[in-house]
């Protein structure tokens, strides 16, 4: 249980550190007395959702070929 | 060895239409996958359909995942900001009134007054030399032409713009840099003395 939990944090850092040119991006979308926090909220929600979403049901990799 | 490769060409050319979708062709640019593959291709048993399958999956669900991080941080961001001007349109600043139902006081009584600090200015005089402090600064000013003091007073006072100051003076702002670069100078080297 441990083992799974740190390979799913670890997984999530990675994802969060990848999108981190995507997330400073963004902070444009807001004033600059803002930005500090969105960039919390919106990593915060990134562990959120990929600890609750459920990716599930990938399609067969034969299922493209006949 | 040759008949090896016809077939994964032959596989790959009557599916010429799925391997250029875009998650197959991701998937088949990692040469690991392509290995799995080739090899599934050319011995088609279960076990290595299989590794196929898994590596697969998991590739399909990164890229969904990727997806749905990249459309999340997208959409986060501008509900964020959505939200912060809703919230700072129902409470905005209102300085003419009390800040609590109890006490009278305003929040525009707490804002300091800037004109103050101009008055206090008119107190203590307006000139350069009215201004220093240090002694030895003093001195080193008061040996200066008066109007090399005159132009440092403009500049670091009154906070004039070269081209002004020319102006006033009637010269040129060429004219006007010149002297504020020599009278800086002199002010040097008398410091630089006196220092040693």
């Amino acid at each position: 249980m441990v083992n799974l939990g740190d390979q799913h944090n670890e997984e999530t850092l990675t994802i969060i550190e990848n999108f981190i040119p995507k997330i400073k991006h963004c902070l444009h979308n807001t004033d600059y007395q803002e930005r500090e926090d969105l960039e919390q909220e919106i990593k915060l929600k990134i562990i959120e959702k990929l600890a609750t979403v459920r990716f599930q049901d990938a399609p067969s990799f034969w299922d493209f070929f006949s | 060895m040759e008949k090896d490769n016809q077939k994964i060409e032959d596989f790959f050319y009557r599916n010429n239409e799925q391997v250029n979708n875009p998650i197959i062709k991701s998937f088949l640019s990692d040469s690991q996958n392509l290995y799995l593959v080739q090899k599934a291709i050319l011995y088609p048993t279960d076990i290595n359909k299989k590794l196929v399958d898994e590596s697969f999956q998991s590739h399909y669900i990164n890229v969904r995942k990727t997806k749905y991080v990249s459309n999340l941080i997208y959409f986060f961001s501008l509900d964020f900001d959505k939200k912060r001007r809703r919230l700072q349109n129902r409470s905005l600043l209102i300085l003419d009134k009390g800040l609590s139902e109890k006490d009278g006081k305003t929040a525009i009584e707490g804002i300091e007054d800037a004109s103050n600090e101009t008055e206090l200015d008119n107190i203590v005089g307006e000139g350069l030399l009215d201004n220093i402090e240090d002694e030895q600064l003093l001195k080193s000013l008061q040996k200066l032409t008066v109007k090399q003091l005159q132009i440092l007073e403009m500049i670091y006072v009154k906070e004039l713009s070269i081209k002004e100051i020319a102006q006033t003076l009637q010269t040129t702002p060429q004219n006007i840099s010149n002297l504020h670069r020599k009278a800086l100078n002199k002010l040097n080297n008398t410091l630089r003395k006196k220092g040693e």
